[in-house]
């Protein structure tokens, strides 16, 4: 049988999951009864942020001029957090449709995808979708694809997914324009982890790609990278439902299931082949995700630690890319320490926690990691501020530059750009998509990025600015750790990492805001905010100097007793920071406020 | 030698109460500031309250004799002597005085007059408490006061003549006032013949028409310094003039300190009587309904009127007599408390006890707790940490 792989490029709600519904309906893999809406995003969270999280791989059969063909459409993670399990996806495909919305125009993500499809060499399909839409302008996207992403406008197939227009010759299309993948049945086994997900019966499941050989029901194999061996125990497709059969040869995708209790054991772009010395050649490009962005979880006041952490260890078993750890802070008590893809995978992270279980979460800025070279010549990796030593130590701070794509209608060109260059970008380039829109390319800071930028760009472009990033690599920059300090006790859980030319105004902010949030005490409280020994900033919560009830007979009694005991009973559940004692509420309204004046 | 565990560990017995407080509601208006339970304008109610206050007082099955007696309000004297003469009579029938006993009245410059005095004198009162909160014109009319300075000095003179013993209050830190109105009223209280002095900073209390006005911006509270500043000097002024500090707003000359008040910071029982009265008996804290109407039909119709009942327990009787004794300037025994309640706070609040210390706000000399000048100012503090 012929084989086609696939996938589908596309912006959230561009019609990425309509069109895979509609393939599936008129291949005949489901019945339109059978069809639920948006069947490959299965989850709910996903479905409510329009986003496609995990890799998903479904095989349709289907009948062209007499032959029949397998068709595997394997889904891609859309978000840039996800880009190395996007990369994994594309390298088990042969050809990409590359689809846009027919009045919505190409996006930053739609780009930033398919220069990696490129990459990959796949053959690229273009397509544009909702040409149904009474305001679709096929005409203007169709320049908008040739000017930034090289297509030959009289390639584009025109579909609406939604309306089932133009589907059989989108599949006519694919058969023609797809190469079918290359690869012997009779090799050593080589395949590709390109996704898993766990099963809460039967473990792990693992999503390859076979690119040589054959793997069998039954039969031993090894995961190269990993080091580990195991039995298949089923394997099969999904047909869009798990369907079992006896083996996989080279070309097709499928899935195994051999007894893995985690899915931390499972290494998206580990190689399966057989144990022993006639194994296939690990394949290239494997890479452990990198976590780049950290911030501290910790349950609010009275809140139960262990549940915090069942809650986490329930999650990390879905999602092996999210890690944490114990992590104990002065302001904010006992937490974790948690590491993420990107910020987007960050926000996923903590709606599902607050989701699926009870805990009320307070969370601290998040920060990238960076690199810091000491003066012993070490190179330090840092993942969260409080580990960052003192100046004096510090040779060379780096931190991590991205590449950002960022797609703009015209008239809001100027603002992005002023914006762009406050958060220290360095344009990279400039390009027209057409008559109404451009894309700007920047180098800049993933710190700047987490920090407020992509809010700060659809802010101003009115929601039109699409932004998509890529890391670059390291750079060394000016960097600090900025500490606050309570009457000479550094506060961990508010110390940042920022430019030294942005410390005073950021320093000034905080002491601010916490000043005003700080109870005072029976003694004066210096609120400051330093690098290293040297202060920047400075304020003063004056120390109490009258206090009393004055009236206070026999029918005051119970009133006030009442008062004092819930002041006293506030008191107990504020933490101490030496011998100053701050709600959890008011390192929140810091942490919440960001550093904003 | 040192009693045993078993010889101290004995039932709490609650004393029976020697002191009563009984509330007048009627007050020719309300003032903005006051959010006591007071009925202005319904005079028509005197009769009817007589006799709801008598029903109450009936629950007593029997006289009970009190060392003090305590008639507040409201304005007990607002209404026609007549009527007091009836109010006197009732509380005489239910709460017999002992020998040497102290009975206060609280009265208003502008009620009070030679007839009235002398039904009060008459009837035993021995103690009475002026409510003259300024001499000052300006400031008695923010405060919605109807007396003027003139009536006020007349008012305390010829209550030395008819009583004796005449305490005033003060109000401080009103509206607009400055720390040299303040040190007039000061002065010329100083020169009235007056044997006690309560002093008392304005607050803004919810419900009434200051604390409205201040929220919209229409009153302006008086800054925290200055209002220390103003406290500070009544303290030294109170002094100059004889008047000890006996409590945090009491000055009093010798063996002039009121003793009914005395024994609300001791955690003495009392009996209360009227509308929003607070009673404490057998650890029970109960306070009557608000509303005087309320009060008043619920007596009338023969059910209970308390709108609250707290129990205390012997520990919580405890921690409150600690909290509560520490206004008074002279400290409060903490031996005497454990021997009451085998609660021995200096060991059950040594932390607490140790950190007013270290900022300075409290002596503890052997089982002595006592206030120092700068605890004084934050009393609260003080009374919270041993709560
Ligand atoms: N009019 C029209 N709407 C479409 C078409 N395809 C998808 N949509 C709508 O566009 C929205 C986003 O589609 P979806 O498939 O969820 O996008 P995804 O985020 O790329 O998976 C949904 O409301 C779809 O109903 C189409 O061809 N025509
Ligand atoms: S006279 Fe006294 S009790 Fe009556 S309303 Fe004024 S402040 Fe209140």
């Amino acid at each position: 049988m012929q084989v086609r792989n696939f996938c589908i490029i596309a912006h959230i709600d561009h019609g990425k999951s309509t069109l895979a519904d509609r393939l599936l309906e008129f291949t005949g893999t489901v019945t339109k009864r059978e069809m639920k809406e948006q069947l490959l995003d299965d989850l709910a969270l996903e479905r409510e942020r329009g986003i496609t999280i995990k890799a998903r791989a479904v095989s349709m059969r289907y009948e062209h001029q007499g032959e029949t063909y397998e068709l595997n459409l394997i889904d891609t993670p859309g978000h840039v957090d996800f880009q190395y399990e996007v990369s994994r996806s594309l390298a088990c495909c042969e050809g990409a449709l590359l689809l846009v919305d027919a009045f919505q125009g190409v996006e930053a993500q739609t780009v930033a995808n398919a220069y990696a499809a490129l990459e990959h060499e796949l053959s690229i399909i273009p397509v544009i979708n909702k040409i149904d839409l009474t305001h679709a302008r096929p005409d203007e996207v169709a320049f908008e694809m040739e000017q930034s992403l090289g297509c030959e406008p009289d390639t584009i197939v025109k579909v609406s997914a939604k309306a089932g227009i133009g589907i059989e010759d989108l599949l006519t299309t694919v058969i023609e324009k797809v190469p079918s993948p290359g690869g012997s049945a009779d090799a050593p086994l080589q395949a590709m982890v390109f996704d898993s997900n766990y099963d809460d019966y039967r473990g792990a499941i693992t999503y390859i790609r076979v690119m040589n050989g054959t793997v069998r029901k039954g039969q031993k194999i090894r995961f190269l990278r990993a080091g580990s061996e195991h039995e298949v125990v089923e394997m099969g497709q999904f047909r869009p439902h798990r369907t079992s059969c006896d083996s996989l040869q080279a070309g097709q995708v499928g899935y195994l299931i051999c007894n893995i209790k985690s899915l931390k054991d499972v290494h998206i772009g580990d190689t399966v082949s057989t144990p022993g010395k006639d194994a296939a050649q690990p394949l290239t490009g494997y890479s452990r995700p990198k976590r780049m962005v950290y911030c501290g979880l910790f349950p609010s006041d009275g809140q139960d630690f262990s549940e915090l952490r069942d809650a986490l260890g329930k999650l990390s078993i879905n999602d092996p890319s999210f890690e944490f750890e114990p992590e104990t802070s002065d302001a904010l008590g006992f937490g974790f320490r948690c590491g993420f893809l990107g910020l987007l995978h960050m926000e996923i992270v903590q709606q599902r926690l607050e989701h699926e279980s009870d805990v009320d979460l307070v969370q601290t800025a998040p920060n990238v990691t960076y690199e810091i070279v000491d003066k012993r010549g070490e190179t330090l990796t840092i993942h969260k501020p409080q580990d960052v030593p003192d100046p004096g130590d510090i040779e060379e701070f780096r931190q991590p530059i991205v590449r950002c794509s960022i797609v703009v209608p015209n008239e809001y060109i100027g603002a992005v750009i002023k914006l762009c260059q406050e958060r220290r970008g360095i344009q990279q380039g400039q390009e027209y998509l057409g008559p109404t829109r451009a894309m700007l390319v920047y180098d800049i800071p993933l710190a700047e990025v987490i920090y407020d930028l992509h809010d700060r760009i659809k802010s101003s472009t009115r929601g039109y600015g699409t932004l998509d990033y890529e890391m670059r690599g390291y750079e060394a920059a000016d960097l600090v750790r900025m500490d606050i300090l309570v009457n000479g006790n550094r506060v961990d859980a508010l110390s940042v990492v920022c430019h030294r030319a942005d410390a005073q105004r950021r320093g000034r902010a905080v002491v601010k805001k916490l000043k005003t949030e700080i109870d005072r005490h029976m003694f004066e409280v210096a609120v400051q905010a330093a690098i290293g020994s040297r202060v920047i900033a400075r304020e003063t919560v004056s120390a109490i100097r009258k206090n009393v009830t004055a009236k206070c007979y026999g029918g005051d009694i119970t009133r006030k007793r009442k008062l004092l005991q819930k002041q006293k009973e506030g008191k107990k559940r504020m933490k101490a920071i030496g011998s100053v004692e701050i709600s959890q509420k008011a390192f929140m309204s810091v942490l919440s406020t960001g550093e904003e004046g | 030698m040192m009693s045993t565990a078993s010889e101290t560990s004995r039932p709490p017995s609650w004393p029976s109460p020697t002191a009563a407080y009984i509330h007048i509601p009627f007050c020719r208006h309300r003032c903005g500031y006051c959010n006591f339970s007071v009925l202005a304008g319904r005079d028509d109610l005197a009769d009817r309250f007589l006799e709801a206050l008598r029903w109450e007082l009936s629950r007593l099955e029997q006289p009970q004799t009190v060392d003090t007696l305590f008639i507040g309000g409201g304005t007990p004297t607002h209404l026609p002597p007549a009527w007091l003469e009836r109010l006197l009579q009732l509380l005489a029938d239910w709460l017999p005085l002992a020998d040497d006993g102290e009975f206060s009245v609280e009265a208003n410059p502008g009620d009070i007059d030679r007839p009235r005095l002398e039904r009060l004198r008459a009837a035993g009162v021995n103690r009475i408490s002026l409510g003259v909160q300024s001499f000052a014109a300006d400031k008695l009319r923010i405060l919605q006061r109807d007396h003027d300075e003139a009536q006020a000095r007349t008012a305390v003179e010829q209550a030395a003549e008819a009583l004796g013993n005449v305490s005033i209050d003060l109000i401080f830190a009103a509206p607009e006032e400055t720390l040299e109105g303040w040190q007039r009223d000061l002065a010329i209280a100083a020169e009235l013949p007056i044997t006690h002095l309560s002093t008392y900073a304005l607050t803004f209390e919810k419900g009434t028409e200051f604390w409205t006005r201040r929220a919209r911006g229409g009153l302006r509270q008086a800054d925290e310094d200055l209002e220390l500043q103003m406290y500070q000097y009544a303290r030294q002024a109170g002094a100059a003039a004889g008047l000890a500090q006996y409590e945090i707003s009491n000055f009093a000359r010798p063996g002039r300190q009121c003793r009914h008040n005395l024994g609300y910071w001791r955690g003495r029982p009392w009996y209360g009587f009227g509308p929003g009265a607070t009673g404490f008996l057998a650890g029970q804290r109960r306070t009557n309904h608000r509303s005087p109407t309320t009060y008043i039909r619920r007596c009338l119709d023969g059910s209970d009127p308390a709108q609250e009942c707290e129990t205390i327990t012997v520990e919580h009787w405890a921690y409150e007599r600690a909290a509560f004794g520490v206004r008074m300037i002279e400290g409060v025994d903490l031996e005497a408390i454990r021997l009451d309640t085998e609660v021995d706070l200096r060991k059950t609040r040594s932390q607490e006890i140790a950190d007013c210390r270290r900022w300075g706000l409290v002596r503890l000399e052997g089982e002595h707790l006592q206030l120092t000048e700068k605890g004084i100012a934050v009393a609260d503090t003080v009374s919270a940490a041993l709560l």
